[in-house]
């Protein structure tokens, strides 16, 4: 037995050393310091996309890290759904990146809490430059006069759908045309005896059911953070789609599940699909069918009710270097180098001079003459309260399940009103 | 406690006469010549002294478990307590937590979600866990006779349980089980032709339970330990009185392994219910919903949504705490059921 061979007292200071390790490696594990003693001030920077954007995004920071020697930036990236859970468990450690992707629907969610770095005294100070945004978008980011994110690409929501197969159906969309031009193409479209049908069922997209709503003179969401429609709008605008997809004019709930996570349009199995402008993009790298953009349907035949939505960089309240995270965000937002590199990655680039730099080219090309098409129709955007995403989340899985036969009309609608007004409420 | 570990025991050294190396002035006055008579009087350490020295080994003890300890209380029973208030609160993770009494737990019992999680899980549990334990006991009976290649089919029927639960395994089984993927093709050559099965709402499920049980190694091995345990006079006996495989089966092994089987059951249950990662990576990241139409939203996963997605971690800590109502419901009705059905050696002798 080797214990023998230590008495107590040896071992009794054996192990106190062994704790006293212990302890010290806990205590070095917990305080990570950031003190670099060199003068150098290090950001963290993250965002949510796929490889591609990091790719690019990875550029950026290196040009600005050379313009700006004595700041650095540590990034890291998720995709969207992970990047928020991540994030909400930095934050409520009280340790949130000091510069982050954002976007307009979760300003107020996050404004409310006092998480997000009001800008505007930045902006005063001359760290950064509120000139030179298109289309007013420097004020995206303004929540009852704080500025909490500024716009690095701006999107807008458009049609895509599958020119040949429209043309084989003999349809043609043009502007002003509406939703029952636009169910009665899905028929024609599926009914001509090719394999695609006529349109994916996005009956679940809230942003779409935003912009119907907007046409007939609601919103999704009110000025005061509830819901802007009723139980009985809902029904109709889910039964309606329900109605054509029974018709089996629209994708089935079960195909689109099972093309996931491709889209059913860039799956090939239909021939439209709404979402926004710049997945035009990822479609183009997912499909090998060429998709035109067109315009979205109408009620009146004149009012699309579309806005531009954006992506956006926020800063952390709780961040040590407020400067350094402005001059960030206005190296980002009007270098015209960066302009180059991300081209419509996040969108149409907010500002002029990122706007001119890029000469978009194929499938960029195609989303900068929608954006154009569009731009004297462009709305204010819908306002959206905290809890506007779980509302979202809720809208498109419910519906799902509809469309997947889990569940009855009525059932859902109940199910999705009772979800986001307690998401609201909270 | 044997004499020559105690200082106690005057004088007393190992059997080949050195002294303890570590501590040369610990036993003064000793020399080699005393030794026969020592021992003698070693044999019977004096109490008081024996006393000292048990504490001392005892404080010892505790010192060397002081890690772990503080480990418990700081990252264990510390966050219980503290989940356990929580449930009681409404909590969002930035605000300070607001006492609401046992609102979450009403609000759970009207929640539909979560009792589709409820029953995901449940079907998980009651299904995965037997096939589970029942593929670990046939290839353990395979495996317990001697012969060629053994150590190398043990290994490799235990390795899956031990990648098993990682997110890697998770990526390849979507990847198997995906549309037009190998599962999905050479199902199609026989005319069955279900699609993807990660993708259908009645194919996940069974998708996700099939990972789990391919990872049967672990109940395996521990039901080789047991039936290596089984006297091999019993089965002698039986086929004497001839007693077919069958009957040898079902009247010697199972119930000389019924411990075992009783601690692989309980260790697989408990396990199952917390199921989160396997079912999260086989979805797909990136979803909005517990796989296609919440057919994978284990109990784990919705926790996990309302926690840190929709930040309602108060209704988190409340789902937390009926998970381990739960699962203490379940062992402790097993533990009540035991009597009738594990026999234990001690009392049959």
């Amino acid at each position: 037995m080797g214990a023998g061979r230590w008495t107590a007292k040896a071992r009794g200071v054996r192990v106190a050393a062994a704790v006293v390790a212990a302890l010290g490696l806990l205590a070095t594990g917990c305080g990570g310091g950031s003190g670099s003693g060199d003068g150098k001030v290090t950001i963290r920077y993250s965002w949510w996309g796929a490889k591609d954007r990091a790719e690019l995004i990875q550029k950026t920071v290196k040009l600005f890290e050379k313009e700006h020697p004595n700041i650095k930036v540590k990034t890291d990236f998720s995709e969207y759904t992970d990047f928020w859970s991540k994030f909400n468990t930095q934050a409520a450690g009280g340790n949130a990146p000091d510069v982050f992707q954002n976007s307009y629907a979760f300003l107020r969610k996050y404004g409310d809490k006092n998480l997000l770095l009001d800008l505007n005294g930045q902006a005063d100070a001359g760290n950064l430059s509120l000139k030179g945004f298109r289309d007013g978008l420097e004020k995206a980011g303004d929540i009852d006069g704080k500025l909490l994110g500024v716009p690095v690409g701006a999107n807008t929501f458009a049609f895509f759908y599958n020119p040949d197969a429209y043309r084989k159906a003999g349809v043609t969309v043009k502007d002003g045309w509406t939703w029952d031009d636009f169910f009665a193409a899905a028929k024609k479209v599926r009914k001509g005896g090719g394999t695609l049908y006529g349109a994916s069922d996005n009956a679940n997209v809230m942003y779409l059911y935003d912009l119907y709503l907007r046409q007939n003179g609601k919103a999704f969401f009110t000025k005061d953070n509830k819901l802007g429609f009723t139980k009985d709008d809902l029904t109709e605008w889910w039964g309606r789609w329900q109605q054509h997809a029974k018709a089996d004019e629209l994708v089935p709930g079960k195909k689109s599940e099972q093309a996931k996570p491709k889209a059913s349009i860039s799956a090939d199995l239909s021939a439209s699909e709404f979402t926004w402008d710049n997945f035009l993009v990822r479609f183009a790298a997912e499909t090998k069918t060429t998709l035109d953009l067109g315009p979205i349907p109408t009620t009146d035949g004149k009012r699309t009710a579309q806005y531009l939505s954006s992506l956006m960089l926020s800063g952390s309240a709780r961040t040590q270097h407020p400067k350094e995270v402005a001059q960030f965000i206005d190296f980002m937002t009007h270098d015209p180098e960066v302009g180059k590199i991300m081209g419509y990655n996040r969108g149409i680039p907010a500002t002029t001079a990122q706007y001119d730099a890029y000469r978009p080219q194929g499938v960029d090309a195609k989303i900068a003459a929608y954006e154009k098409s569009v731009s004297t129709k462009l709305e204010p955007i819908t306002p959206h309260p905290a809890g506007a995403d779980v509302a979202e989340a809720a809208f498109l899985r419910i519906y799902t399940q509809v469309a997947l036969g889990q569940t009855s009309m009525g059932k859902a609608v109940d199910q999705f009103f009772s979800e986001a007004e307690s998401a609201l409420g909270s | 406690m044997t004499p020559t570990t105690t200082r106690a025991a005057d004088g007393v050294r190992p059997p080949d006469g050195t002294t303890p190396g570590a501590t040369p002035g610990a036993t003064p006055g000793t020399t080699p010549g005393t030794t026969p008579g020592a021992a003698a009087r070693g044999a019977r350490p004096a109490p008081a002294a024996g006393r000292r020295q048990g504490r001392r080994e005892t404080l010892a003890g505790y010192l060397f478990l002081t890690p772990w300890c503080i480990g418990i209380l700081l990252l264990t029973l510390g966050p219980m307590l503290v989940s356990l208030y929580l449930a009681f609160t409404d909590y969002n993770l930035f605000d300070s937590p607001r006492w609401i009494g046992f609102k979450n737990f009403r609000d759970l019992f009207e929640d539909d979600r979560w009792w589709t999680s409820v029953q995901v899980t449940l079907k998980y549990v009651l299904i995965g866990t037997p096939l589970k334990l029942a593929a670990a006991l046939a290839v353990a009976l395979l495996l317990v006779k001697p012969r060629k290649g053994q150590g190398f089919y043990r290994s490799a029927f235990y390795a899956p349980s031990l990648i098993g639960a990682s997110v890697s395994i998770g990526v390849v089984w979507r990847a198997i089980f995906n549309d037009n993927a190998v599962v999905d093709k050479s199902m199609s050559l026989f005319g069955w032709d279900v699609g993807g099965w990660i993708g259908d709402p009645d194919w996940a499920l069974p998708t996700l339970i099939t990972l789990t049980v391919w990872q049967f190694g672990a109940p395996m091995v521990i039901f080789l330990a047991g039936l290596k345990q089984v006297p091999g006079e019993l089965y002698e006996a039986a086929e004497m009185d001839g007693a077919g495989r069958w009957r040898r089966f079902r009247s010697i092994t199972l119930p000389m392994i019924s411990p075992v089987l009783f601690f692989n059951l309980l260790l697989e249950l408990i396990h199952s219910f917390q199921v989160f990662t396997s079912a999260v990576v086989i979805a797909g990241s990136g979803t909005n919903t517990g796989g296609p139409g919440d057919s994978l939203l284990v109990y784990g996963w919705y926790l996990y949504e309302q926690g840190f997605r929709n930040l309602r971690m108060g209704y988190a800590a409340a789902m937390a705490w009926m998970l381990m109502l739960g699962i203490g419901l379940v062992t402790a009705v097993l533990f009540r059921t035991q009597r009738g059905w594990v026999h234990y050696e001690e009392d049959a002798q």
